[in-house]
């Protein structure tokens, strides 16, 4: 032989520890952290504790347009300075941390629009200076949509609206498998807009619920949600998504998320006490995601909402 | 049909009539009675009525959900889409598009955002809403709040969210707002439709064991009722049965 060494590629894969000090440090530069997946489905939440626990604060919160538990948690555990996602409910009720602390002005929550919020991820995944949008007329929020300026149109002379690039300086997102590399597959029915975020964020980190061989991702490249080459760090978290669903895999535990609300509606009322536990019960206590799955009811738990997510 | 006619069939039967064959319509976020009603109008009378703009295409949900994002929701559906298609599909409109909020008002204008203060100093933050180009890019809307009281039915709305008719034809024109708009207003009590020259919400029709005194109280802004009030036609034995045995299995419209 020549003496040549055949360079190995790198691994993507690391532990939720080294991504929360990753996402943690690059925030520091620059708060916009962006969730993928909606509301109940596809939350990185694993990602969101392990960056809590690693210190995470002063954060701008960008997501697709509808996010609810993960918000409220993080507001909860006063991580959060700015809101700027369109929706923000549990969807059978609303999210009581995110109502306090709007309520008394200690979090900012914007007033946007799901187009805003698509066309800024659509300008900086496409690398264009704005997007054009021309479908907003008459509500309120446009008087306080800080991202929306008007425009005309070049070529009809229209009044219309344009968004800057949103760039989140770190991106979360959960998916079903992925190999070494950070090839990433939704199995789920709904992939949001977890593509384009992928494409429109500095920074990419990526739960999953396993790692594949290569060959799976060989064998059908069609199935590729989310190519390796927007994917910076991914890394297995069995049940990565909890208390939100990651289909087919398992489904959401409203049980989980309505006992965490009724903490937070008694929070509202006076009685803090019951969240604090929580928060030290699941987020800042478990040494890692075996620890998180025993506080949350174990394999008993687990098996229930994989069953309910077969059940269609 | 055994059982009582329930108000949340009564207004699933009274939307699913005004869908028609060959539309393109959506539930919106509180998909229970709207996806009902779609699915009830597919059974009757429409079975090339297509549901999409929400990221899917035709789910076959086993049962009713309340929120149809949610893979279980979707049952086995034709196609998956994501929010790039969505931006598209804002953009072109639907033929038909579902809302309800914290508060609506006499014009058909909507709240989810706060009741009282400002939006940065609120005295109530609602949840917001994502889409808010249905409302006038979609040839029609349908409201169809689960409750009918003087509290989220009042005169103004604090923030309009969702726009309806704004104040009237002037406004709406001044505002680009060219469609339809809010056309029917379903709740558990009645159904209200707009005064076509004023576009001032007035009420249509009480259901059965309702009165137009009774709606009045509950309403927070005159409804000008004059006359004799008629009666929505309830649910034909045809209806119910096909609803109750197809679509709501597990009576999640009686609960």
């Amino acid at each position: 032989m020549d003496g040549h060494m055949t360079p190995g590629r790198r691994s993507k894969v690391t532990g939720l520890e080294q991504a929360a000090i990753l996402a943690r440090d690059a925030l520091q530069e620059r708060p916009e952290l962006c969730l993928g997946g909606l509301f109940k489905q596809g939350r990185p939440v694993a990602l969101v504790r392990a960056l809590l626990a690693a210190g995470g604060r002063g954060l701008h919160l960008y997501s697709s347009p509808g996010a609810g538990y993960d918000v409220d948690l993080m507001i909860a555990a006063g991580a959060v300075a700015e809101v700027f996602i369109p929706g923000v409910t549990l969807e059978n009720r609303l999210c009581p941390n995110f109502r306090s602390a709007v309520e008394s002005g200690q979090v900012t929550a914007h007033a946007l629009d799901a187009l805003t919020v698509v066309g800024g991820l659509m300008a900086a995944a496409h690398g264009v200076p704005f997007q054009p949008i021309d479908a907003l007329r008459g509500s309120d929020v446009l008087r306080h949509n800080p991202l929306l300026r008007e425009i005309d149109c070049p070529f009809t002379g229209r009044r219309i609206h344009a968004v800057g690039p949103i760039r989140p300086r770190v991106t979360f997102l959960h998916a079903q498998e992925a190999d070494r590399w950070g090839n990433l597959r939704h199995l789920s029915t709904m992939v949001y807009a977890d593509q384009l975020m992928a494409r429109a964020s500095d920074l990419v980190i990526a739960s999953v619920d396993r790692i594949v061989p290569d060959d799976v991702i060989l064998d059908d490249p069609t199935r590729v949600s989310v190519p390796s080459h927007y994917v910076d760090a991914v890394v297995e978290v069995p049940f990565g998504a909890h208390p939100t669903a990651s289909f087919p895999h398992y489904a959401m535990d409203e049980e989980h998320i309505d006992a965490y609300a009724d903490l937070g509606d008694a929070a509202r009322a006076g009685d803090g006490g019951g969240l604090a536990a929580y928060i030290a019960r699941h987020v800042t206590g478990p040494k890692g995601q075996d620890d998180y799955l025993a506080a949350i009811g174990g394999a008993a738990r687990l098996a229930r909402l994989e069953a309910q997510a077969r059940a269609r | 049909m055994s059982g009582a006619v329930s108000p949340l069939e009564q207004m699933v039967v009274v939307l699913a009539r005004d869908l028609a064959d060959g539309e393109l319509g959506a539930a919106g976020a509180a998909a229970l009675v709207p996806m009902a009603a779609i699915m009830l109008a597919r059974e009757m009378h429409a079975p090339n009525l297509t549901i999409g703009g929400e990221m899917f295409f035709n789910p076959r949900p086993g049962r009713l959900f309340a929120s149809m994002l949610d893979d279980r929701a979707l049952g086995r559906c034709e196609a998956a889409e994501t929010f790039i298609e969505l931006f598209g599909h804002s953009h072109h409109g639907l033929d038909f598009f579902f809302h309800s909020g914290l508060q609506h008002d006499a014009f058909g204008n909507i709240n989810l955002h706060h009741v009282g203060g400002t939006l940065h100093a609120p005295g109530m933050r609602g949840p917001g809403a994502a889409n808010l180009s249905y409302c006038h890019t979609s040839t029609r809307f349908y409201i169809c709040p689960t409750h009918h009281s003087a509290r989220n039915f009042v005169e103004k709305v604090d923030f309009i969210t969702i726009p309806g008719h704004l104040s009237g034809p002037e406004a709406k024109r001044a505002a680009g707002l060219v469609r339809e708009g809010p056309r029917l207003v379903v709740t558990p009590r009645a159904v209200l439709d707009f005064d076509p020259v004023t576009l001032r919400m007035r009420l249509k029709s009480v259901h059965a064991g309702h009165g137009a005194a009774e709606v009045q109280r509950h309403t927070g802004f005159d409804l000008a009722i004059t006359g004799e009030v008629p009666q929505t036609a309830p649910p034909t034995d045809a209806e119910l049965r096909i609803l109750r045995e197809r679509i709501d299995t597990t009576g999640a419209l009686r609960a």
